[in-house]
Order: structure tokens, then sequence, then C-alpha cells
């Protein structure tokens, strides 16, 4: 029996009103699937004390309710084997859409053909002007291959803390230039306390980038060959294995991790450390006992030190790139509460958020922003950008042992050929 | 005529039923019950060896699969300062912790098999360095020893010493590695020797009493030949565990001052992880296999010897 047979037989108005009713279930259904949200993976690595992870879920959920067209899930991933996290989901196809990590980790990835680069972020913030409310350099650090492989949202320094009390009860001023920290540490280093405390780990090696970059050195070539032994670098190291030549470094930093090294500061055992923006909220009820050392000018005059801008990259895994870019850009603008309630250790990379009271009315965390973010360079100076190899340069130990064997007192001239023997075989040269 | 053709079909027929009656016969059943285990053992053993050992031999990193290069990573690693260092420590670490395990696990042992007050108490209260987790125990010794205000440098300073950088200085951490070392392996040494000890016929003892001979003759002519395929054992394990441990070097002194705690196994990580190059580490980790085959082949045959 055909259609029309049927029409004519139980009448063509039921059918018609059969087939109105069907049609409008039917577009009903198509309508809620396009209603549906898009569903992105957001991993982002633990950048603070617990309260972080909930400021941060509590800004995904503020994005979701926002944007009802996408559903962000969040990710908390933990520095434990970060590195194997992201490597094994990249193989096996189930990668985050965007994630924020470690220093060089967007590199080291779109070198592996994972990262989609923000090239057109980047472009549209600079035509609508959102870009200048990035401090300066922070963008442009993450150039790599001619591409924006990633946006920047924190950043990490290292800045030098003094002892308010020992230089107090010495009567002697916070030092501005090397020569006054040099001096000042030998003259605090008595009574079982030592000018100078710092360890032997990562943060020890920290001591030596500081050195170098402060005297407008650096581990690089502008065409990123290894320059470890040039004037301004050897000039640096020797100022250090001198302080330590003096006696003025803790005996104790060769065996020190950081957290020895900031616990031995905190307990006033050593008047100087070098150490990231949060040590001084880390002191508890000895905060109010520890200043922040102005930028001390190198023997050249010049100042500096080391830093690293943290990012957020997007993952060419992603089906969703448009919806990337919105949540991308969202977060961007809107990640105060990652300080403000998440009390994140790094330092914002927008000047807008920067501006903000939290770091305006903390006089060390607005110290920091305005005198040492300025005079920031990265691991790669003086070579632009960062690259993947950095990640080597500073994970596989060359820099550390090179400090432990300063702080030791061996001879810097054999220490140094060593390192860059050995650095030379990481960078392949 | 008779052709390949022909022949074939015979003989794949022959095999599926003469394969058939052995099934049927039973034959396949230790088989098919074994199967699980080297399905499993093929997967969680074999499998990482024969990749690591692949990737031995190329340039890889842990985000690229690299090419084939040879004995490349052979050639540096056996060069190279870092790897004779580590070989170095290695042994050094592994004889004076066998040794040092041994003297003081047979020691205790010996006490533990004595009818001695508190013997149960004590017997539990030594085992604790075996119980309590890595990481407590060796941050705890961490924090005794780390500078000139621990608790090890207030005790020199009592009998009027100076204060020793345990940490800081190559030797010092070298032995406080070591100490630690033995002191989280003994109990291990010393609950299998004291199970040895009880297995051992008293009448034995009762025959060399009756022959005249004193505790020092009865112990070398009695109790050690009676506990010698067990001390092979152990020291055999011992060396394994000592070559291969990660957690004592690492939490300690993460293979400082200078490098010079740094084992094979530290060596592989820092290759592997630290400088990104999975095919040195490879070569690392499988030169480590190669050294623990040579010294458990040493030890085995002195065990040999023992039993003959």
């Amino acid at each position: 029996m055909t259609i029309f047979s049927q029409l004519r037989q139980r009448g063509a108005a039921r059918y018609l009103a059969s087939i109105a009713a069907g049609a409008l279930i039917g577009l009903s259904t198509l309508s809620a699937s396009a209603q549906q949200p898009v569903t992105l993976n957001f991993w982002d690595m633990i950048w603070g004390p617990p309260e972080y992870i909930d400021a941060a879920k509590g800004l995904v959920d503020q994005f979701n309710t926002e944007h009802p067209e996408i559903k962000v899930e969040y990710r908390s991933v933990p520095w434990n084997n970060w590195y194997q996290t992201f490597v094994t989901a990249i193989g096996a196809g189930t990668a985050p859409d965007v994630s924020t990590g470690a220093g060089y980790q967007a590199v080291q990835l779109y070198d592996l053909g994972a990262i989609r680069p923000v090239d057109d972020l980047v472009e549209e913030m600079k035509a609508s002007g959102d870009l200048d409310d990035f401090l300066p350099g922070t963008v442009d650090t993450l150039r790599y291959d001619d591409h924006y492989v990633a946006l920047p949202w924190g950043l990490d320094i290292r800045v030098w803390f003094y002892r308010k009390d020992l230089l107090e009860a010495a009567g002697i001023a916070v030092p501005t230039n090397w020569q006054e920290l040099r001096d000042a540490a030998k003259a605090l280093t008595k009574d079982g306390k030592y000018g100078v405390v710092a360890s032997g780990d990562t943060g020890g090696s920290h001591y030596i980038y500081n050195a170098i970059l402060n005297n407008g050195g650096g581990l690089f070539t502008a065409d990123r060959k290894l320059d470890l032994k040039s004037e301004r670098n050897v000039e640096a190291l020797q100022y250090l294995a001198g302080m330590a030549a003096d006696g003025s470094v803790s005996p104790a930093s060769v065996g020190y991790n950081s957290d020895d090294r900031r616990g031995a500061f905190t307990r006033g055992e050593a008047a100087f450390m070098l150490d990231g923006p949060g040590a001084i909220d880390q002191a508890g009820d000895q905060a109010a006992n520890i200043g922040i050392v102005p930028p001390l000018a190198g023997p050249h005059g010049d100042k500096g030190t080391i830093f690293w801008v943290n990012n957020i990259m997007v993952y060419q895994q992603t089906q969703h790139p448009e919806e990337v870019k919105t949540f991308l850009k969202w977060w961007s603008k809107n990640q105060k509460e990652l300080w403000t309630k998440g009390r994140s250790g790094q330092l914002p990379t927008r000047a807008s958020i920067a501006a903000d009271p939290y770091f305006t009315g903390s006089p060390s965390r607005s110290y920091v922003l305005e005198n040492y973010v300025p005079t920031g360079k990265t691991t790669a100076t003086q070579a632009e950008g960062i690259f993947p190899a950095l990640n080597e340069v500073e994970g596989e130990g060359v820099m550390q042992t090179l400090v432990q064997e300063i702080w030791q007192g061996k001879d810097l001239g054999a220490s140094l050929d060593t390192a860059e023997q050995r650095l030379r075989g990481i960078l392949g040269e | 005529m008779t052709t390949a053709q022909n022949v074939l079909p015979r003989a794949a027929g022959s095999w599926r039923e003469s394969a058939r009656a052995w099934i049927r016969s039973g034959g396949a059943l230790p088989f098919l019950l074994l199967a699980p285990s080297v399905i499993l053992m093929l997967t969680v053993i074999a499998y990482p060896i024969v990749t690591g050992f692949y990737y031995s031999f190329t340039d890889g990193s842990l985000l690229k699969f690299g090419r084939f290069i040879g004995l490349d990573n052979y050639t540096e690693l056996l060069v190279s300062r870092d790897f004779h260092r580590a070989v170095v420590f290695s042994l050094v670490f592994a004889a004076a912790n066998v040794a040092g395990c041994y003297l003081l696990g047979l020691g205790l042992a010996l006490l533990m098999n004595q009818e001695v007050p508190g013997r149960a108490f004590f017997r539990v209260a030594l085992l604790l360095p075996w119980i309590v987790p890595s990481i407590v125990s060796i941050v705890s010794w961490r924090w005794m020893m780390a500078d000139d205000r621990a608790l090890f440098n207030q005790i020199i300073g009592f009998f009027g010493g100076s204060p020793i950088f345990f940490l800081s200085d190559e030797h010092w951490a070298t032995v406080a590695v070591i100490v630690i070392k033995i002191w989280r392996s003994f109990p291990f040494m010393m609950l299998s020797l004291l199970a040895a000890l009880q297995g051992i016929d008293r009448t034995l003892y009762e025959a060399a009493e009756i022959d005249g001979a004193t505790r020092w003759q009865a112990f070398r002519h009695v109790t050690m030949p009676q506990i010698a395929n067990i001390s092979i054992v152990l020291g055999l394990l011992m060396t394994i565990w000592s070559v291969n441990d990660f957690d004592t070097p690492w939490l300690l002194t993460q293979g400082g001052p200078a490098n010079a705690t740094e084992n094979l196994v530290l060596l592989a990580y820092r290759y592997t992880f630290g400088r990104n190059d999975v095919g040195l580490g490879s070569a690392t980790s499988f030169v480590t296999l190669i050294i623990l085959m040579g010294l458990v082949v040493v030890m085995l045959r002195r065990q040999k010897g023992a039993d003959r």
C-alpha cells in the first residue's frame, strides 16, 4: 500500500498532521544537538598551594557559565613525571586541547609537531591593542621557528633577599652592587652565621645564571652556540668563587637543596639568599625580617637576573581550534584569581593584573615587578627567545655540578672545562 | 606424478591430526596452564628489555624515536668520565654495603640466637630500618647531618670536634650514603641469617664440644659451613639491590656533591630524563645489567664451590 492510498483511506489531514509532528520532533532534536556544548580538555600544572587548584577550577566554572556553547573540563596535573604525562598523551592521541606547562615545554612539543602555534591569536591581540598589556619581552620570548608557540601567563624570577635583622645589628647598609654584596657577606660571616646561603641543586644553579646575566653575559651567542667561557661569564663565576673563598658562603650549601637553603635563611643562619619572589610569603613569622636587595649593579654597571616565562599552549590534536582560541583569550584576561584566591607563586605577565591591589598592596611583589622583572633575561641569553635544548641544559645537572664545585672552592678553570665539555655534548656541538 | 601440490595438503593434514592427538592425550595441558604466566612475563619483562636494548642503538629522545646509530652510545659511554666514576662508585657502594650488612647482620643474628633478655622486642625493633619507608628514613638522616647545627655536629661539638659537612664533601658523602644503605639493609640480612642459624642441628655443636672445640672453632667449623650457601645467596641479592639502588643516593645527595655518589642507575636516569637521551640512558642500563650478570656468575660459581 502506497502512502497515497493510505492518505485516501485514512484522510489526508491526519497524515499531514503526523508528518508535521514528526518534522517538529526531528527539528527539535537537531536544534538540541546544535546546542550541545563543545568539550575542551584543559590540563593545568599545579602553580601554587592547594587553593590554586580551587581558584583555577572556579575560573573554569565561570568561563563555562559565560560560554554555554563551550564546556571546559579542568584537570590538575602534578609536576611529578609531567614530561611522560604529556608525551604519553600525545603519543596515544589523547593530548589535551590546551595546557599550561614547564618553561620550555611548548618549544619541545612544537618540535614534535604536537603544538599548534597561536600566531592568529597574537595577531588579533595586537590589532585590538590587548598585546600591549603584556610585560615587555614576555610574548616574544615564546617566539620560536617564526611562530608564537604559546601565550605567556606567569613569570618566575630570581631575586636577592637579605635579613633585615642581621644587617641592622651589624650596621651594614643594603648592598647595591657586587662589591658591596661581597663586603657585606664577608662582614656578616661570624658567630656561626654566614653571609650567603645557597644550595647545590637546581636552585643552586640559579646563582650561576643570576651572576652571569647580571654581568651582561649569557650561556649562548646570538646564534645559539655555547659561550660558557666568555669573558663576562668567567668574571661572574670568579665573583661567586671569590665569595666562597672569603668563607662567606655556608659550607653546607653544597649539600643543601632549595628547601634546606630557604630553611637556613628563614632561621636567620645567613644574611643573603637568592630565591623566587614567593620566599617572603613562605617565611611565616620571619617575613618581617626579610627584605629584597635592589637589583645589583655588576662591575661594569650591568643589571640582570634569570627569569622564566611560563605559558599556556594549544595542541595540534584539538578538534576545536576556534573554541580553544575563545577560551585562551578569556583565560588570559580573567586569570587574576589565580593569584588573589589561588596565591600562585608566579608573577603575572599582564600589566593589568600586576596593577591589582593584590600586587600593588604588597611591597615585596610590587618591588619585584617594578625593579627586577624589567631586568629579567632567559637562560637562552644572548640568543633570542627560547629553544628546546634549554630543557636539557637546565635539567642534565651540569650547572648543579658546577655550582657545587664553586661552593667547594675547587679550581674554577678545571670545573669550567668539564662543564663546557658536558654542555657541548648535550648540545651536540 | 607426485608434486609439491599433492604432498603439502597431506603433510598439513597429518600435522593437524598429530596436533589433535597430542591435545586429546593431554600433552598440551601443561603449556596451556603455563601460557598466561608466560604471556605476562613476556609482556612485563621481555618486551621492555628487548625495546630497551633496541633503544640503546638509537639516538632517540623521550619525545622522538631515534634513528639507528650502531654502537655510538656504547662507545660514548665507555669513554665518558661520568661513566667511569659511576662504575667505581657502584662497585665500592655494593662491596661496602654487602660487607657491612653481612657483618652487622651476622653479629646481630648470632646475638638474637642467644637467650638474651628482651630478645623478642629487639628482634622486632631491629627490623624497623627495613620497614620504615625510604623517603621517611633518608630525609630524617639528612636532617641529622645536613649542616653544622644538625644532630651529628651537635654531638661532635659536644666532644670538642669541629663540624663536618657530611653532604658537602665527596668522601664524607660517600661514607654517609654507604652507612645509610647498610642501616636500611642489614635487617633483611639479620633475619635470613637468624633463620639459617636456627636451622643448624644442635648435635653438631654438642659433638664439637665433646671434641674439645672452642667457641671460635665451633663458629668457624660448624656455623660458617652451615650458613655458607645462604650467605652466598644473600650476598648475591644484596649486590644486585646495591647496584640497583636509586632511593638512597637520590634522596640523600641526588648523586652529589660533584657527582661523587652517582651510581649507574642515577647516571642512566640523568641521561634519560635530564639529558633527554633515551639511547644513552638505555645503553647505561644495559652495561649495568652486564656488570650485574658478571657479578652473579662469579657468585654462583662460588656457591657451586661451596656446595662441593
